[in-house]
């Protein structure tokens, strides 16, 4: 690996962004990772890079030029910016009534930036449309945010409509203060659980997904 | 006359010095002997408010505005009041719009009066004061907070945590952990000219050290050049450097220089922040800069910025837990790093607590106020200016 370091970092000062293309491909086809690629073969390429400046192998111009061939193929090392797609779709909406829009919001963004397909309803969302989505796109888990009294009780409605039309195996995940304030509620209205923040969110999400796949579903 | 000026005088002089208790004391003094000096109320609200006394800080200042309805001093004061008591965000909006007036340049007053919005639900006012501010001055940290947090609750941590970066980069706090890696401290005596610099590497680089101190990039770019020259493996000079590229925004110039003082030794802590740095600002290297952050946080784990570094390379990761527990240490480290507590209270929105994050936001405003002395600069003025 030191090898295409020293080939990599040959490529930045020849300012030759397609040698520096063609190295890395090398090392991929030789089986390093992507995830693995900045640290052993980038990393040490810049070093090297940082020590010929400080030697005076090359000078300040060179060293800039170079530093910009780097950029141009950093997307190349790095892993991606965004999440792969992990193909669960994930309905997130406030309930009907209800037009607290932050932590749908910030559930929902969190759970795209993981890489889930996120089909947000908006706020005060009356049943039948997360019904109607769900049946629209198939979707088998649905984020329902209440955060007040009347609307948290109301979600007891979504999992009713859902039983109506024969979908009872949609997972309802619940959120905000009231089922937060009682633990027991969530379960009154029907729903499989509480969603506590982003954070729990996507812990449960990836739970029911590899769940489900268990399952063979 | 010459009675109230004395007690009024000592009052300020005790209030200065921190002595809250008999500051208080002097005041009471002062307000026997005349009790229509505007001044003297407007001390007093801003001691009762540093002791938490806020009902009483609140009259105070209210009593000091109606003396005298261009006080900015006390509207500092009796806004800061209301929004640390909390549920008087109506009052709260009036006040610091009141300041906003009186002093029209004012950026802290935009700030507050944004964040007092934001607190009573109407963002897009909120928006528009922080916007306003950042037009007063592009460099106003707070403003830059507030704005990632309020892209946060709109279009979540992704679109915020730039923000909240970009915010860190204006607080003078992360430049003061470089320096203080490096060994640096503002002595009071301005940095040497580089022509005079004995040639030695010691000499070199402690000036040019305070060279960068003092944002001289290029002259002390030159100095570490000759370190260089003469021992191109000098890990300190290579550090230097590599915080001199991130300062001119050269990411690749200073990882590369960063890495190579880390290649000759892992034990240079500045080549350590500036590697960490150069990872946080490139996609996708969250893992890489939560790495090094965390190395760096357990090389020294007093200082609290490197926490805050290794809590937002956590955000990065989705890690919100983690990265609480990491602010958490920063503030319990310096309970007036305002960075950490808007991080804080970032994390405490993704997890719905929006109490808590509001109190972590009404902290920052707190201690970003003290930090930067504003009540002592707004009465100083208001004192000239009645002179």
């Amino acid at each position: 690996m030191a090898d295409d370091a020293a080939k990599l970092y040959q490529a930045f000062v020849s300012q030759d962004p397609a040698a520096a293309i063609g190295v890395i491909e090398k090392v991929k086809r030789s089986g390093t990772e992507q995830g693995a690629l900045f640290d052993s073969l980038f990393a040490p390429a810049m070093s090297l890079l940082g020590g010929a400046w400080a030697s005076g192998a090359i000078d300040e111009y060179t060293f800039t030029q170079a530093s910009v061939i780097a950029e141009q193929i950093t997307s190349f090392v790095t892993p991606p910016a965004t999440a792969q797609d992990t193909g669960i779709t994930v309905i997130v909406g406030a309930m009907h009534r209800d037009y607290h829009a932050i932590d749908k919001n910030i559930v929902g963004a969190a759970l795209k930036e993981a890489g889930h397909r996120v089909i947000d309803l908006g706020v005060d969302v009356r049943p039948a449309e997360y019904l109607e989505r769900i049946e629209e796109t198939g979707t088998r888990i649905v984020i329902v945010c209440a955060s007040m009294n009347a609307t948290a009780n109301e979600v007891a409605r979504v999992r009713e409509i859902l039983t109506t039309a024969g979908l009872q195996d949609v997972v309802i995940l619940v959120s905000g203060g009231p089922f937060e304030a009682d633990p027991e509620l969530a379960r009154q209205v029907g729903a499989n659980g509480v969603v506590r923040g982003a954070e729990s969110a996507l812990k449960l999400v990836e739970r029911i997904a590899r769940d489900r796949q268990k399952a063979g579903a | 006359m010459a009675d109230r000026s004395q007690q009024l005088a000592l009052a300020e002089g005790l209030a200065r010095q921190g002595h809250v208790q008999p500051a208080v004391e002097a005041c009471y003094q002062a307000l026997r002997i005349d009790d229509n000096e505007a001044l003297t109320h407007c001390l007093l609200a801003e001691l009762m408010l540093t002791g938490d006394f806020y009902d009483e800080a609140i009259s105070a200042a209210s009593r000091a505005i109606e003396i005298d309805p261009d006080c900015a001093p006390a509207y500092l004061a009796l806004g800061l009041s209301y929004d640390r008591r909390g549920g008087m965000w109506d009052q709260s909006i009036l006040v610091w719009h009141e300041l906003a007036e009186v002093v029209p340049d004012l950026v802290t007053a935009h700030v507050q009066l944004g964040e007092a919005f934001a607190a009573a639900a109407f963002d897009d006012e909120a928006i528009d004061a922080w916007r306003k501010a950042l037009e007063l001055d592009p460099a106003e940290a707070r403003a830059m907070y507030n704005l990632a947090l309020a892209a946060l609750k709109k279009e979540g941590m992704a679109t915020a945590l730039p923000g909240f970066r970009k915010a860190g980069e204006l607080d003078p706090s992360q430049d003061d952990l470089f320096f203080a890696l490096a060994g640096i401290f503002d002595d009071g005596n301005p940095a040497p000219d580089p022509t005079d610099v004995a040639e030695d590497r010691a000499a070199r680089l402690e000036a040019a050290g305070a060279l960068a101190y003092e944002e001289d990039f290029f002259s002390a770019a030159e100095l570490i050049r000759l370190v260089l020259t003469e021992n191109p493996d000098d890990p300190e000079a290579l550090g230097l450097t590599a915080y001199l590229y991130l300062k001119q925004e050269a990411v690749n110039e200073a990882m590369a220089c960063a890495l190579r003082a880390l290649t000759i030794s892992t034990k240079t802590p500045t080549a350590v922040y500036a590697l960490g740095v150069s990872f946080s600002k490139r996609a996708g290297l969250s893992k890489n800069a939560a790495r090094v952050f965390a190395a760096l946080a357990k090389a020294v784990p007093n200082q609290p910025m490197p926490h805050v570094l290794f809590a937002e390379a956590l955000l990065g990761l989705q890690k919100y837990g983690q990265a609480a527990q990491s602010y958490r240490r920063a503030i319990a480290l310096d309970p007036a790093c305002v960075r950490a507590r808007f991080g804080l209270a970032a994390v405490l929105l993704t997890e719905g607590r929006h109490a808590e994050a509001m109190w972590e936001i009404r902290r920052a405003a707190y201690h970003d106020t003290r930090r930067q002395g504003l009540f002592w600069q707004l009465y100083d003025s208001y004192v000239e200016g009645r002179s």
